[in-house]
């Protein structure tokens, strides 16, 4: 058998900030999103280390969570050495809709 | 090339196995003592107090911890060898099955022993036919030399790119771990030179601090599936990756022990007793005395457990006429012996033979001669067309 469409191309259950693995819909249960602030962030991708879902993406000159996995946790935000991530109720972006 | 010829030392099974993981030269060595195994644990840091063994020794408070950190040493890398037995391998069983998910390529001894309960500190091989669909190779020895030359034949295939998969060698706890025998130990650069083509190949993927990486996160739907997937095929490719490896020990040590299954006088065998562990010393003697009988019985002896060696099997088996498969432990539910279960599994391959079950040596009971004369006498009977029972717990017939 050859797999028609391979999903990752690990061995291992391996994941990090620039490929996916994770599929679980993770997000659905946050109360507080991370919002990160670009301009005192520096891109070091501590929050992407300390990530226990990894779902830090890397946006090539910042990272940003993919709020599909993300839980809100906020370990990013308390790791972040530059204050650079703020967690926000989920509340506050209610006018997106149902769009988490 | 051939090895130069290594000293030979009187040296019991627990001691080989320490020599063997020495040899292999591990970054980390975790592990927790416990009855029969607790030699292998002391001989590794005797190793390491007198400056032979160059490994991060870690002080465990339990073998839960001890497979977490091996698996972890391998993911980032490294090396790994940790021992364990009967209830230590139970407590470590959550670490254990992430082990084989993380495709952690760590080698591990078993001394083979009971589990509870009933308490038992005895031998048996109910630990590791418990454990034998956790996704890990279990490979089956039968003596000290070849516990030796199986943990260095371990590291080559758990590390092989192809593999990645952690490597079980077990043996009979009591009858092996603490008997000892002459044993001929490889000289370190001969090891080194076995294992070097492991450096040749890709390297795996691992855990370094400048790519943030994570292992054992959750993958579900088809992501899971396909790894499930991976990890069977990578199964699947370590059945002749053994073969290749022992043959390539044949020729540079001058031992091999046959890949997936050993073969004893079973070519013009008309019956075949399947077994494994240290019943098969017995069992040799015993088919002796039998050919010179005149009976034409063949010894199989099942050196990997998992992945199930299907294909040899049938090879081996096809066109006997009856089959006994002798069992150090039970198979709960089916209440026959577990290798037994297994072969019942290739019938249809093999032809409609009588396929019997004995269940003998739990706990300490002794495999004696008369023991296998009997599974010989009763199997050769079935093979005349003589009515026969299914499963014999030989001790509670005697």
């Amino acid at each position: 058998m050859v797999i028609f469409r391979e999903f990752t191309k690990y061995e291992a259950g391996w994941s990090d900030a620039d490929e996916q693995l994770l599929c679980l819909d993770t997000g659905s249960w946050r109360t507080k999103r991370p919002v990160v602030n670009r301009e005192k962030c520096n891109y070091c991708g501590l929050c992407a280390l300390y990530c226990p879902p990894q779902c830090m993406v890397n946006m090539n000159d910042h990272l940003a969570p993919n709020l599909d996995f993300c839980k809100g946790c906020g370990i990013c935000a308390k790791e972040c050495p530059r204050w650079a991530i703020t967690m926000v109720p989920e509340g506050e972006f209610a006018h997106e809709g149902a769009k988490r | 090339m051939k090895a130069r010829k290594g000293e030979v030392k009187v040296i019991t099974g627990n001691a080989a196995a320490a020599y063997g993981a020495m040899l292999c030269r591990p970054d980390v060595v975790a592990s927790y003592p416990i009855t029969p195994q607790s030699e292998v644990v002391e001989q590794l840091s005797r190793f390491h107090a007198d400056g032979i063994l160059d490994a991060e020794m870690v002080e465990v408070e339990g073998e839960n911890s001890a497979m977490n950190i091996v698996a972890a040493a391998t993911l980032a890398g490294g090396r790994a060898f940790t021992a364990t037995s009967s209830a230590g391998l139970a407590f470590m069983f959550d670490a254990f099955l992430m082990t084989a998910g993380y495709r952690a390529p760590v080698v591990m001894v078993n001394v083979n022993r009971e589990l509870t309960s009933i308490f038992s500190v005895s031998g048996g091989q109910q630990d590791i036919m418990t454990v034998r669909n956790a996704g890990w190779v279990q490979i089956s020895v039968e003596n000290c030399q070849e516990i030796l030359d199986s943990v260095i034949m371990a590291f080559r295939l758990a590390e092989d790119i192809e593999i990645q998969l952690p490597v079980m060698v077990c043996y009979d706890g009591f009858y092996v771990s603490f008997l000892a025998e002459a044993v001929e130990i490889p000289t370190r650069e001969d090891v080194d030179q076995f294992l070097a083509p492991l450096k040749l190949q890709p390297e795996r993927t691992k855990l370094v601090p400048e790519r943030p990486l994570g292992c054992g996160t959750h993958g579900i739907l088809r992501g899971f599936m396909e790894l499930r997937y991976k990890h069977c095929a990578a199964l699947a490719r370590a059945k002749q990756k053994l073969e290749e490896i022992d043959r390539e020990f044949g020729e540079f040590f001058g031992r091999s022990y046959g890949g997936q299954i050993e073969e004893y006088r079973t070519e013009d065998a008309e019956i075949v007793v399947l077994t494994c562990g240290s019943a098969m010393g017995t069992a040799r003697t015993v088919v002796d005395a039998k050919r010179a009988q005149g009976l034409k019985v063949g010894l199989l002896k099942l050196r990997m457990l998992r992945p199930f060696p299907r294909e040899r099997l049938i090879q081996a088996l096809k066109g006997k006429k009856a089959v006994g498969i002798l069992d150090r432990s039970v198979c709960f539910g089916w209440n026959c012996g577990p290798m037994y279960m297994e072969l019942r599994a290739l019938s249809p391959d093999i032809g409609p033979v009588p396929m019997m079950s004995f269940i003998d040596g739990l706990a300490n009971m002794d495999i004696t001669i008369p023991h296998i004369e009997r599974v010989i006498d009763d199997v050769y009977a079935a093979s005349q067309g003589k009515p026969y029972q299914e499963v014999t717990w030989i001790p509670l017939e005697e």
